[in-house]
């Protein structure tokens, strides 16, 4: 059994050996996989372009929508051109060439037109094109909507939460699970996070309104997770990495916290109670700056988190070409073997924090939504309801130990 | 030096300085969880998240941080 496991191990490594060799001559595109890009990266087998879809806005003014199916045809109709570093459109690899020795006679205009396409065939097939920002050769772009690696695989990540779970929802609607045992792996498997999502964070957090969020917060997690372990897939892009991704899911817990918003919650905000009124004045624009840092804070810190991660391979991975370079390829031989273990540690350290990240995200957008959702009971942090607290016939002790403490704990969530 | 490589060493210490600064807050919470674990086990699931939302919360400070270091970093003249 473990001889049979060896040589199909052996014969996965050799059918992606050779092609890699075949490919070593070729430039590695080494922050492919942190980066987005307007392609999906089979590397060493293919390279797949994605459509382009851009709003233009032409000489004349008027707004058009231009749309191919791939970068390259973009450039080869003639109608964009890559932006050059420095400011200046493109058009100019005529001048390139003719610097390199392409075209004798470029002097003349009409030679121009062929030794741009020359120089254009000679980027693509270098493919050096993907990397380069892409304009119209007349007028300007409005917006460029091309679908890129990341959106791609967040809408796969989509899919996959969806097919999952709908199944899994008519599988509870016929009864398995509610009437009888759940069946299967994976419907064990999921039930038992679904239980962990609602028991472990929801109800904590939200109390008696749980069930209320419960389906974002279960969509939110599963996405999540599901998008950073398809940026560990081979081949895979993590949509998460993305900040326009995390942005958006941001984004939503924003409009929940706020949607969910009881009137004790603005009110602590705008004019919180109990504190003498010049503090008020500073008090109040930290509060409300709050209001928009608790979703920046969560989209930066899902995007920062699953691109360090990256980042870090990336590093390890790049130390053995950087030391090769330096003091020769034994060094790089020899740099190898602890750089790769010390990737594999990362990569299983990443598939970790993509747990706690989908934990985490969760968990803040349910304290966040139940801070806001919070029903104003007499146990509470500020010194204005004190007295309440004192009057308080039913456990006068209980609620001043409870009060005392809640000084200390300011900003932490309260359980009393 | 140049203007470009002040922002570069800023930049780098920066990045330190919210390093050490994540590093103490987190190590200063895991010991105390873990002093609160050791004497009350059975609160340690409470102990956990209450950790680790206090964990996130200084990481998301640290991250703050590293933006403003990577902007630092990326700004060209």
């Amino acid at each position: 059994m473990r001889a049979l496991r060896f040589v199909v191990l052996a014969l996965v490594a050799l059918t992606v050996a050779l092609p890699v060799r075949a490919a070593e001559g070729d430039q590695l595109d080494a922050v492919q996989h942190s980066v987005d890009g307007n392609y999906l990266d089979f590397l060493p087998f293919a390279k797949v372009e994605l459509p382009r879809f851009f709003v233009v806005r032409d000489a004349s003014g008027a707004l058009g929508f231009d749309f191919y199916p791939t970068t390259k045809a973009a450039l080869r109709s003639g109608d964009y051109v890559m932006k050059k570093e420095d400011g200046e459109q493109g058009g100019d690899y005529a001048s390139d060439d003719a610097a390199a020795g392409y075209g004798g006679d470029s002097a003349s205009d009409g030679a121009y037109g062929d030794d741009a396409s020359g120089g254009l065939e000679a980027k693509l097939a270098s493919g050096k094109h993907l990397y380069e920002t892409i304009v119209p050769a007349s007028g300007s772009m409005v917006i460029d909507l091309s679908p890129t690696r990341h959106l791609l695989f967040a809408l796969l990540g989509m899919l996959i939460v969806a097919l999952l779970f709908i199944s899994m929802a008519n599988k509870y609607k016929k009864g398995i699970g509610r009437t009888s045992a759940p069946k299967g792996t994976l419907q064990n498997m999921l039930e038992s996070i679904i239980l962990y999502v609602r028991d472990e964070i929801a109800v904590p957090q939200l109390g008696n309104k749980a069930d209320k969020y419960m389906p974002y917060l279960l969509t939110v997690f599963f996405f999540i997770l599901t998008c950073n372990l398809l940026g560990l897939m081979p081949y895979g892009a993590a949509a998460t990495s993305n900040i326009a991704i995390t942005a958006v899911l941001a984004f939503f817990t924003f409009a929940l916290t706020q949607m969910a918003g009881t009137k004790d919650y603005w009110m602590h905000i705008l004019w919180p109670p109990g504190i003498p009124v010049l503090i008020k004045f500073i008090l109040i624009p930290v509060e409300i700056l709050g209001i928009f840092t608790k979703p920046f804070a969560l989209a930066i810190r899902l995007f920062a988190n699953i691109t360090a991660g990256h980042l870090v391979i990336l590093n390890l991975i790049g130390l053995i070409f950087i030391l090769a370079a330096l003091f020769g390829p034994v060094v790089g031989f020899g740099v190898a073997v602890p750089s790769i273990l010390m990737t594999v540690f990362i990569y299983a350290l990443k598939v970790l924090v993509s747990l706690i990240q989908a934990y985490v995200f969760t968990i803040l957008s349910a304290l966040f939504i139940g801070q806001a959702a919070e029903e104003h009971d007499h146990h509470h942090h500020d010194e204005s309801h004190a007295h309440e607290i004192a009057r308080h016939a039913s456990a006068p002790i209980v609620a001043t130990n409870g009060s005392t403490q809640e000084k200390q704990l300011v900003g932490a969530p309260v359980t009393a | 030096m140049e203007g470009l490589a002040f922002a570069y060493l800023g930049a780098a210490i920066g990045a330190g300085l919210v390093a050490i600064g994540a590093g103490m807050g987190i190590g200063r919470l895991a010991g105390s969880a873990l002093e609160g674990t050791a004497r009350q086990p059975e609160a340690s699931g409470d102990i956990r998240t209450t950790m680790i939302i206090a964990a996130a919360l200084i990481e998301g400070v640290a991250l703050f941080g590293l933006v403003v270091c990577i902007l630092v970093a990326l700004k060209t003249v």
